[in-house]
């Protein structure tokens, strides 16, 4: 129900405008950063969908982003079927995987299904690390596809052999998939994630079938990483198991915290500040783990609900403080 | 036939007997009332009908049909509604979209309807807002439906939380101490509204310790002490129970 020129549209609409045209005055070097962003944002947004709006915590979600990587590069170097075959697939099998694994990681509360999320990133890990015949092992795999170019009515094509249409398709995957949760979470399935998220047994006193919503939402989510998975392999075409490495999982949840879980800006924010600020300061990269440390503490601290989450509360309660100031108790 | 009945439910944890062999019926449109001492196994009881406890042994039928061991959103499928002793709704959701999802279990949008955002997928969105519109003019909230429902009085909080449960259509609303933690200046208000649920069809089954409350609007009541049903009649028969008076003023007291 918002407004065609909402405050809140305006302003994406303007980050989309700045994101399309900043690459075109930055040099290569700033738009492989920017690349990344806007790949690890879809992760971060995906994660967003199972913890911020569902309230079920991941720190499985590297284990779909290697998935994804994997899957795309498997079938397109093994069945040799092209990029977008190996993508859709490689969006499904990511998907698949989060259905079974959900079913009985989900079943689990609180501090359990962490740990069974935790326990499948590290297996998935170890696989990949493993299973060097079919994965490559430690070498990782080579040649993985980039997209089929795009023939224009005009004639010509868009290719993707370049930095900047890559940017450019990543850019889009990073916007139809933050519209498409945008979406789901403000529809009335999305309502019954949030509610569970808030107080999951009330939601199922209500006769909402937790299991199932919580089931759709990390299969969404698992979707959605793989994707961002298979984007990286296509963009990188060399991957490695570090795509996998569980570590990956905490650093998209420190974005999220630090952006805010449960609004839709927030993954993009955060990723976009946790890899602006060592980025920018040129620091070494083992410092910039120590750094992202710091500020995650300091926010968990002092704004636990992130940036983004912080000037939502504040909207919240001053816009409710107002509407109150007539008769707060004046229940007929 | 009754609506609800219970035979020879018993919840053991452990050694403790919380309900132990009970069996009662609720009528269709009656106001059955469940009071006994704290610990008597009353909540238990509401536990046990709505599936958040597995009974250890016994059989609830409900509407005809056996639902023990039915998960809790099932049985509020079936039509059995639910309110908390501690009051329970989402604080930091908006008045009017707690009663919105109270009507989740009724969504028929899927996936696809909800992010294409199909015309049916709006025409739901509409019906279901209507809908909790209506629930809380019902519940005499209107004026509040853009509220954070967490800084509503408590008094509110329970009006709410009864349109929420009454957004899942229930045929029997079991409500869990509606009146406790409010004003006394309050009570008034929610009985009346306890009966309004009431007359519009909806059978209560209802635990309250407030004996004056429990006298003047139960159809019928019963009394549990440690898990057993000890006494089960109209108000003006379980008044006189000498048991139940034992069970609540201690044995001396008794003349």
């Amino acid at each position: 129900m918002t407004r065609r020129f909402s405050p809140e549209r305006i302003g994406w609409l303007l980050a989309v405008v700045v994101a399309i045209l900043l690459p075109l005055f930055v040099g290569e070097y700033l738009t492989s950063i920017l690349l990344l962003i806007a790949i690890w944002s879809i992760v971060a947004i995906s994660l967003n969908l199972i913890y911020g709006y569902t309230g079920q915590l991941s720190l499985g979600h590297s284990a779909f982003l290697g998935i994804g990587a994997y899957a795309l590069g498997l079938i397109a170097l093994k069945l040799h079927l092209g990029f977008w075959p190996s993508f859709f697939a490689a969006t499904a099998i990511s998907g698949l995987f989060g259905f079974l694994i959900g079913i009985p990681a989900l079943k689990l509360r609180g501090p359990y299904f962490v740990l069974v999320t935790l326990g499948f990133a590290a297996i998935v890990g170890v696989i990949i690390l493993a299973w060097v015949d079919f994965t490559g092992g430690a070498n990782g795999l080579a040649g993985m596809p980039r997209p089929n170019p795009i023939p224009l009515p005009w004639g010509g094509q868009v290719r993707f052999d370049s930095l900047l249409n890559m940017y450019y398709f990543v850019l889009f995957f990073l916007v139809l998939i933050a519209i498409l949760c945008d979406r789901l979470v403000h529809s009335l399935i999305g309502r019954t994630f949030i509610a569970i998220s808030h107080d999951e047994n009330l939601a199922e006193s209500l006769g909402i079938n937790t299991m199932a919503k919580k089931l759709l939402s990390f299969t969404v989510s698992a979707m959605f990483a793989g994707v961002a998975g298979a984007l990286y392999a296509s963009y990188n075409v060399v991957i490695s198991p570090d795509v996998a490495h569980f570590a990956r999982g905490m650093d998209v949840l420190a974005c999220l915290i630090v952006g805010g879980a449960g609004t839709a800006a927030g993954p993009i924010i955060g990723t976009f500040v946790l890899t602006a600020i060592p980025e920018g300061l040129q620091i070494v990269p083992y410092l910039k783990t120590l750094i992202n440390g710091i500020i995650l503490l300091l926010f968990i601290i002092f704004l636990p609900a992130g940036i983004t989450g912080g000037f939502k509360a504040l909207a919240l309660r001053w816009g409710d403080s107002r509407k109150s100031s007539g008769g707060r108790d004046a229940a007929p | 036939m009754p609506l609800l009945e219970v035979s020879g439910l018993t919840k053991a944890f452990g050694g403790l007997m919380a309900v132990s062999g009970l069996t009662f019926s609720v009528q269709q449109g009656e106001l059955l009332s469940i009071i006994g001492p704290n610990g008597a196994g009353k909540t238990t009881l509401f536990n046990l009908l709505t599936g958040i406890y597995r009974p250890t042994s016994g059989i609830i039928r409900f509407d005809g049909n056996d639902i023990t061991g039915c998960k809790p959103y099932q049985s509020v499928r079936r039509g059995i509604g639910r309110t908390f002793q501690r009051t329970t709704v989402f604080g930091w959701e908006k008045v009017l979209d707690n009663v919105i999802i109270g009507q989740s279990l009724h969504v028929r949008t899927g996936v696809w309807g909800a992010i294409v955002r199909t015309g049916a997928a709006r025409r739901e969105e509409r019906r279901i807002r209507e809908k909790a519109r209506e629930l809380l003019a019902f519940v005499g909230l209107s004026d509040m439906e853009q509220r954070l429902s967490g800084n509503l009085t408590e008094e509110a909080q329970k009006r709410l939380s009864i349109a929420m449960v009454l957004a899942a259509d229930p045929k029997v609303l079991l409500l869990d101490e509606p009146t406790g933690g409010v004003n006394l200046e309050e009570i008034g208000g929610l009985i009346e509204l306890v009966k309004k649920v009431q007359r519009s069809g909806v059978t209560i089954c209802l635990i309250e310790h407030k004996m004056r409350m429990v006298m003047s609007i139960s159809d019928r009541i019963i009394v549990l002490n440690y898990g057993v049903n000890i006494a089960e009649g109209t108000p003006a028969e379980v008044g006189a129970n000498e048991e139940v008076i034992k069970a609540y003023l201690g044995a001396r007291r008794v003349a």
